[in-house]
């Protein structure tokens, strides 16, 4: 294996672990106004992500740093050509930064109501548009022979564009309720099972959709690089969905989450085995697209920055199991709490 | 090339990185200060220190999660408006920016929360440790993102390969470019200027409504001797950092000193008016031989004119730059100066103060006082002001004698577009910055009005513990 391809692959952990780990941040985010009544309730549903979602976010940030020196091309190419749609997702990445702790400082109805509000629509906002930007990929993008990518934001919003967004948005829903049924307890935790179960139920419809639409749509899904194989990786997406479904209701507290994380990991497996080796497929000619070789640094960097992997998402994994530790299984409010 | 374009997102970079560095500073040095009251504290036992902790850790926690907010767009930022810069140089500069997420956010990010939200989970020691990852995370932070920027501005530990771009060749080289050591140390330390001035004034606002606040008047002892070692230091230390610019960018130095001719004796110019048509510096005040003395140890010591030093580098790096490509000397001049004459206000101050200290005089005089209450925010002048001399004098490049801004920019990106993007980013950036203010004055005020230092971060009447949730 060189590091082209290991390098693919790791960029793949690194979306992986974004998703299960800031994924339930989002998705706890845009619940929040539904799933808590009060401003007590939603205090202890945001300290379920309270001490953690800072450090969760660094998922993102990492995300980016590796794209850029791993693949610049495609960092230059991908963030340039969605250029109103990634600031729209910085924007709203912003506006959640801030929004849990200025939230907390002031007791007034109509500052938490606008933060709430916030929490809410950039949660729900994050989620819709990275399904949205991942459907367009794999449709394929118009780069030139320079990989440029010349389009507007309104070409983004296609049907295929759409279920992929839909996707992504019922995956975090899903993922923030398991969550939540695993931190929470009494009615929040209730509420938190019917959730989980019926943004389950959207993301498997909205899945079969998307591969039933996809021959119309992206007809490379339909001849991936590893043939049959490929083809059943998609199952995995089904499997996690179902296994939440069924557990959602039940007396565990953390199958549900186990049951997302393997949805979670079925989608992003899916996305790589649809898109290997090409990495942001030209729409306007294959031999424009950016593949892991020609998108590629050479490879000191590479190796430089596999040996900083390996060394370093240890350690970032033993901080988080630290913190994670520290507070507990279930969400205990003091007066620390935001 | 639609130069409106260049234009627009030139200011936009400028705009976002003024506003994302009013924060940083604060959460690496402000972070180091807390490791030494909490220290204090953990060792000591008096609760003193703690409630000076939990005081500071509230601003910090506002300041914190603003600089993080406006720190994101920074990292996207080079992919949305400058993709050919990130193309031609991601290979390299992608690499620090990978490794500060992996070895240094994550660090500070998993234990600020910990940090917060965690004063009562943690045993004290515990909690001193996470303080301790917090400070070190966000140090470790600007380790990286120096290395990429101090990388831009010496260029070392790269080939340029058959396809015209560069390659990486030897990694530590790129970490340790030339500039990078003297950098570091340089924003270290006025990040901990700040800091102690930041402290120092927020101590003082205490004490000038009641000098008996002994809480404030540890606070403020601490920050003026940290302050005032501090300040003397980095006025050695900006000096070091001039003289890197001596070796590697005689562009940017004859802009900082408006040197338009090269001569022996050159002048240090205090005072001029420095105009690129005349090429000359107006109404001039300057100390003879200075610069020379400075740059080279030698008042006899030739320093490179603007032209000469023009024509130096378009030999060394095989360009044809004109004067008319450079930015207005008046603003590289003025940045440095302005940052310069702070420098020297700063250890002033802190010196003065330190003799009221020893004096014991420091808590009943309101004088001294409402001067540091007023410099609170002034070292945020100068960090801004140094960060213009180093950004705007290493134009016409991004990367010093590798690539030009002009080639830097998206070609796809219209005007339009990053015109929509640049006012949404200075709207959201002054709402930003209005909300941290708000909430900074709110924590002032409501620790004078008696507020309890170690009640948490919520108001007090919605805190709540589990039973009344789950009921």
């Amino acid at each position: 294996m060189n590091l082209n391809i290991l390098w693919f692959i790791l960029v793949a952990v690194l979306i992986l672990g974004w998703s299960v780990m800031d994924g339930f941040d989002y998705g706890v985010g845009g619940l929040l106004n539904f799933i808590a009544k009060n401003d007590k309730e939603k205090r202890y549903v945001m300290n379920a992500i309270g001490p953690v979602w800072e450090g969760n976010q660094v998922w993102l940030i990492l995300g980016g740093g590796a794209v850029f020196a791993a693949f610049p091309l495609v960092y230059a190419s991908i963030f340039s050509g969605f250029y109103l749609a990634m600031m729209l997702v910085v924007w709203l990445i912003i506006f959640r930064a801030v929004s849990f702790e200025f939230r907390s400082k002031v007791e007034n109805a109509g500052w938490r109501n606008f933060w709430d509000a916030d929490i809410t629509v950039t949660g729900l906002g994050i989620s819709l548009l990275l399904g949205v930007a991942i459907a367009n990929v794999l449709m394929g993008v118009p780069l030139n022979q320079d990989h440029v990518d010349y389009q507007s934001l309104f070409s983004l919003l296609n049907i295929f564009g759409l279920v992929g967004g839909l996707i992504s948005l019922s995956m975090f829903l899903m993922h923030g309720s398991a969550y939540l049924i695993m931190k929470t307890e009494g009615e929040v935790q209730q509420r938190a099972r019917v959730f989980a179960k019926r943004f389950a139920i959207a993301y498997i419809v909205f899945t079969l959709l998307f591969l039933l639409i996809s021959p119309i749509f992206a007809h490379r899904l339909l001849s991936n690089s590893f043939g049959i194989i490929g083809d059943i990786v998609p199952v995995i997406m089904l499997i996690g969905g179902i296994g939440v479904i069924l557990t959602a209701g039940s007396s565990s507290d953390i199958k549900p989450f186990a049951y997302s994380i393997v949805g979670i990991l079925g989608a992003v497996a899916s996305l790589g085995v649809g898109i290997f080796p090409d990495i942001v497929p030209s729409s306007i000619n294959p031999e424009y697209s950016l593949n892991i070789y020609n998108s590629a640094s050479n490879h000191l960097t590479l190796l430089v920055m596999l040996i900083a992997t390996l060394i370093g998402l240890p350690l970032v994994l033993i901080y988080a199991f630290y913190a994670y530790k520290k507070f507990g299984l279930k969400v205990k409010m003091d007066d620390s709490s935001y | 090339m639609d130069s409106l374009a260049l234009f627009l997102a030139r200011f936009q970079f400028g705009m976002t990185a003024f506003f994302h560095f009013l924060y940083p500073p604060l959460t690496i040095g402000l972070g180091t200060l807390l490791v030494i009251t909490e220290g204090v504290y953990v060792f000591s036992k008096n609760q003193e220190y703690l409630r000076i902790t939990r005081f500071f850790a509230k601003l910090f926690a506002i300041n914190f999660v603003v600089g993080v907010a406006t720190g994101i767009v920074m990292e996207f930022q080079f992919g949305t408006n400058w993709s050919q810069y990130s193309s031609y140089v991601g290979a390299i500069f992608g690499a620090p920016l990978a490794i500060e997420g992996l070895f240094a956010f994550f660090m500070e990010s998993i234990f600020v929360g910990v940090m917060l939200l965690g004063w009562n989970r943690l045993s004290a020691k515990a909690h001193w440790v996470s303080t301790i990852f917090v400070a070190l995370g966000s140090t470790l932070s600007a380790v990286w993102i120096l290395v990429a920027n101090s990388w831009m501005q010496s260029p070392a530990g790269y080939k340029i390969g058959s396809n015209g771009i560069p390659k990486m060749t030897n990694f530590w080289h790129v970490v340790f470019n030339p500039y990078f050591p003297s950098e570091f140390i340089h924003v270290i330390a006025a990040a901990w200027e700040y800091s102690a001035f930041f402290m120092a004034g927020v101590a003082a606002w205490f004490l000038i409504k009641n000098n008996k606040d002994m809480i404030m008047r540890k606070a403020l002892k601490i920050a003026v001797i940290s302050g005032v070692i501090v300040a003397c230091f980095q006025i050695v230390l900006g000096d070091i950092s001039a003289r890197e610019v001596v070796k590697y960018q005689p562009t940017k130095l004859a802009m900082m000193e408006a040197q338009w001719h090269s001569e022996r004796y050159a002048p240090e110019t205090l005072f001029a008016i420095p105009n690129n048509q005349t090429e000359s510096d107006g109404p001039q005040i300057g100390i003879p031989g200075m610069l020379s003395m400075l740059a080279y140890m030698n008042p006899a010591a030739k320093v490179m004119g603007f032209n000469k030093s023009i024509s130096y580098i378009n030999h060394k790096y095989n360009l044809k730059l004109t004067a008319a490509m450079f930015p207005p000397v008046l603003i590289v001049f003025w940045s440095f100066h302005i940052m310069m004459y702070f420098g020297f206000y700063f250890a002033l101050i802190m010196l003065i103060a330190l003799y009221f200290l020893f004096k014991g005089k420091l808590y009943d005089s309101p004088k001294m006082l409402k001067v540091l209450w007023f410099s609170t925010f002034l070292p945020l002048i100068a960090i801004e002001f140094g960060w213009f001399t180093t950004e705007i004098g290493r134009q016409p490049f991004t990367v010093y004698g590798l690539l030009t801004t002009v080639k830097s920019v998206s070609p796809n990106v219209s005007a339009l577009d990053v015109g929509l993007s640049t006012l949404m980013f200075t709207l959201i950036y002054i709402t930003l910055a209005s909300f941290a203010i708000f909430l900074f004055k709110r924590e002032l005020k409501e620790r004078a009005e008696g507020k309890d230092e170690l009640a948490g971060e919520s108001a007090p009447a919605a805190a709540s513990n589990n039973k009344e949730v789950l009921s």
